[in-house]
């Protein structure tokens, strides 16, 4: 990987800063999870516990009254994006929304039931797939559907979002989207210049863009957010230039940028994607260098794991005073224990499980119809996942392990039991990525782009000798 | 209910009254608004049978309560009702006004509590349609639910248009896109667009815009002046639409 180093120094056109901050990204770049789970997605197997799990939930208890975070699945699309990986269906199919209604309907009912109708529901997110998929009726009676399942809550401190596609709402959708309940929305950005989103099919022009985010402005939602991606064909350092003024002149209060991974056999939608259109890899360093170096000097404040917020954003405050957490959304502030995932291939984190709902839209339909509970994979949490959960989670929304309290809280030894781990983080450590005392574990400002090598070594299956499956893919960390 | 006009010999002459709650959706003269929907006439006589029609409301009298379980939305047929939240410090605070063929509680429907109250501004005779009688009779008719959805979806959003329109502007703006508001609801109902009588008092409009009453009356004075309106206390009538259009700040 040093060998791109010379190319780098060759151009004159690259602050200092960025060069310095290129290097150690380069020395760094390998493939790792994002850790929006531990353990991970690819270690949760279709014969876990599940009957365990049922048992757990029909006993009454805390965790039937304790608050709740809810996300919704929607998959459908008008048009397909090249750049996706998500579980999507692309179609214009009428009625595709009405029989997925109705199916998502009878789930409600019953994961209701289990989980627990009475719980706060503090956080609820729709995402897709395209969420705006659904019409304005659709949105109102899936929304009416929830409440008459859950208890949502009309208090100002919850947090209600959803993703939306640009491309395909109207002014009105947004004062239905408040009306309804909604609070926080996301915007699927991507890149704001037109060879890009021309070779991701993603046509959504500032033009557009612009009177999208005055009306969602306008009616007082407490949160915008903004995806963007890098990484994508035809991006480079001047287009990116352009669209980071474009972002900073919308000022969204959240920016999540996602370093796009291209893995064409995996993922067929990504083979429409000119493999010679995309950034070299040192390119792909530069944009990212240029995204973290110019949103921090535009105000935002650098989370990690790719994610900038404004100061004043609750966001910022909760990394502060330790309320955030991360999981399959992401950041977000820490209201809610157990996360119940709705529709297909949702993910749920209750308790000790974690649990995948049906990926197969024909399947999960055939278990809702018959009346069986949809998820068909998962895992259950031993006390050693646990413990390694602690620590990654602690890292990555904390930045830091305070190695007493875990001490404390699983009655080990931090420095003996993991030496192994301490010592891989040694190199790390001596690159200023992070500092390591008999007290804590703290990532450096400079270590958060780092998040996931810092993590990896306390991943117990990344670590482990192969047990005969393939080995997952992730994408590159950086 | 009917009113006795007059008793001529033998024959009672009767005239429908407004506020009749004997009245069904095939011959309600609102049904048009209220429900736009592509309903066959044997669909409209099984929808009636869900909707439940009670005795007109007094003047201030509730209709729901701020935190009471959501399970009807109501359709107003008479007479005007205003929605309001309780703020925390006990103030009342004005949500929106409800005229005849529209349709309110649907604040409700995102937590399944009502969200605010509703009293009546004047007597007032309300349609309730419950949600479980209405779902069960959607099994019957598919599309019917749909339609509610849609209608529900079409009051929420216009309610959050109304809103974000009067939170930002200034005060002759909101006070001008009201009464643009109430004159396009009263010509939806064939009713005249440029002369009406508001059902709701000046305190209850300067706490719905955010404006003082002192202020809500200076705005009226200055439209006077302007010859846009003429005001004789609760009768308002629009001399220059374009001249409120202008006002309000609004396009065509």
């Amino acid at each position: 990987m040093t060998s791109i180093l010379p190319t780098i120094e060759a151009n004159t056109e690259i602050p200092p800063a960025h060069r310095a901050d290129m290097e150690l990204a380069a020395k760094y770049a390998c493939e790792g999870p994002r850790y929006t789970s531990y353990p991970t997605a690819p270690q949760f197997r279709e014969d876990f516990p599940v009957d365990q799990y049922l048992a757990w939930q029909r006993r009454d208890g805390d965790h039937k009254r304790a608050p709740l975070s809810l996300y919704l699945h929607l998959p459908f699309c008008r048009d397909i994006c090249y750049y996706c990986g998500c579980n999507k269906i692309v179609t214009r199919k009428n009625g595709v929304a009405r029989q997925y209604l109705d199916r998502l309907q009878r789930e409600i009912q019953q994961q209701s039931q289990l989980v627990g109708t009475q719980r706060p529901v503090t956080q609820l997110h729709w995402g897709g797939g395209t969420p705006t998929y659904l019409d304005n009726a659709e949105i109102t009676e899936l929304m009416h559907m929830l409440a008459s399942h859950f208890r949502l809550l009309d208090k100002d401190y919850r947090e209600y979002s959803i993703e939306i596609d640009p491309r395909t709402i109207d002014p009105g959708t947004v004062a239905l989207l408040k009306g309804v309940g909604f609070n926080r929305i996301s915007l699927g950005i991507q890149d704001f210049d037109p060879l890009v989103q021309q070779a991701i099919n993603r046509i959504q022009p500032y033009e557009v863009v612009a009177p999208l985010v005055d009306n969602i402005r306008s009616h007082h939602f407490r949160s915008l957010s903004f995806d963007l991606i890098y990484g994508l064909p035809n991006q480079d350092r001047h287009t990116m230039k352009e669209t980071l003024r474009k972002v900073n002149a919308l000022r969204p209060d959240r920016i999540a940028c996602y370093n796009y991974a291209h893995l064409p056999q995996r993922f067929t939608s990504q083979r429409a994607i000119d493999r010679l259109a995309l950034p070299s890899p040192e390119e792909k360093l530069l944009l990212q260098q240029m995204i973290s170096h110019t949103l921090q000097d535009a105000g935002y404040l650098y989370i990690g794991m790719d994610h900038y917020v404004l100061p004043e954003d609750e966001l910022a405050r909760a990394l502060q005073e330790g309320r955030l957490q991360r999981n399959f959304q992401g950041y977000s502030l820490h209201m809610a224990d157990d996360l119940l995932g709705l529709g297909v291939s949702a993910i749920s984190q209750i308790g000790d499980f974690y649990l995948q709902n049906e990926r197969g839209l024909e399947a999960y339909y055939q278990l809702v119809d018959s009346g069986r509970m949809p998820f068909t994979r998962g895992c259950k949490v031993n006390s050693e996942d646990k413990l390694r959960r602690h620590i990654i989670m602690s890292l990555i929304s904390e930045l830091r392990l305070d190695i007493g309290d875990c001490n404390r809280q699983f009655g080990i030894d931090f420095s003996t039991r993991f030496q192994r781990e301490l010592a891989a983080l040694a190199p790390l450590a001596r690159d200023g990525l992070l500092e390591i005392t008999p007290e804590e574990v703290a990532v450096s400002h400079r270590g958060r782009p780092f998040l996931r090598n810092i993590c990896m070594p306390f991943d117990a299956y990344l670590n482990a000798p192969g047990d005969g499956r393939s080995p997952p893919r992730f994408s590159a960390t950086l | 209910m009917t009113v006795r006009l007059a008793d001529a010999g033998d024959h009672i002459v009767l005239k429908p009254c407004i506020h009749d709650y004997q009245v069904n959706c095939g011959n309600c003269r609102l049904n048009s608004i209220c429900l736009p929907l592509a309903l066959e006439s044997d669909d409209i006589e099984q929808l009636d049978n869900i909707i439940q029609r009670s005795k007109p409301l007094q003047k201030s009298q509730h209709l729901y309560r701020e935190g009471d379980e959501f399970k009807s939305v109501f359709a107003v047929r008479s007479g005007a009702m205003k929605a309001y939240k309780t703020t925390d410090d006990g103030r009342e605070q004005v949500t929106g006004f409800y005229f005849p063929g529209e349709i309110l509680g649907m604040d409700g429907i995102s937590n399944n509590l009502h969200a605010s109250s509703a009293k009546a501004l004047e007597t007032a005779a309300v349609c309730e349609i419950p949600f479980t009688s209405l779902e069960k009779l959607s099994a019957m008719m598919p599309t019917l639910q749909r339609h509610f959805f849609q209608l529900m979806s079409r009051e929420i959003t216009a309610d959050q248009q109304l809103i974000t329109l009067l939170s930002k502007n200034s005060a002759d703006e909101r006070v001008a896109s009201l009464m643009l508001s109430i004159s396009t609801r009263n010509s939806k109902r064939k009713l005249s667009a440029t002369q009406f009588r508001l059902p709701m008092s000046r305190v209850d409009i300067g706490n719905y815009l955010g404006l003082t009453v002192e202020t809500v009356s200076r705005v009226f004075s200055r439209m006077q002046k302007l010859e846009i309106l003429r005001v004789d206390n609760k009768e308002i009538k629009i001399l220059d639409v374009q001249g409120l259009q202008k006002m309000a700040n609004v396009g065509d």
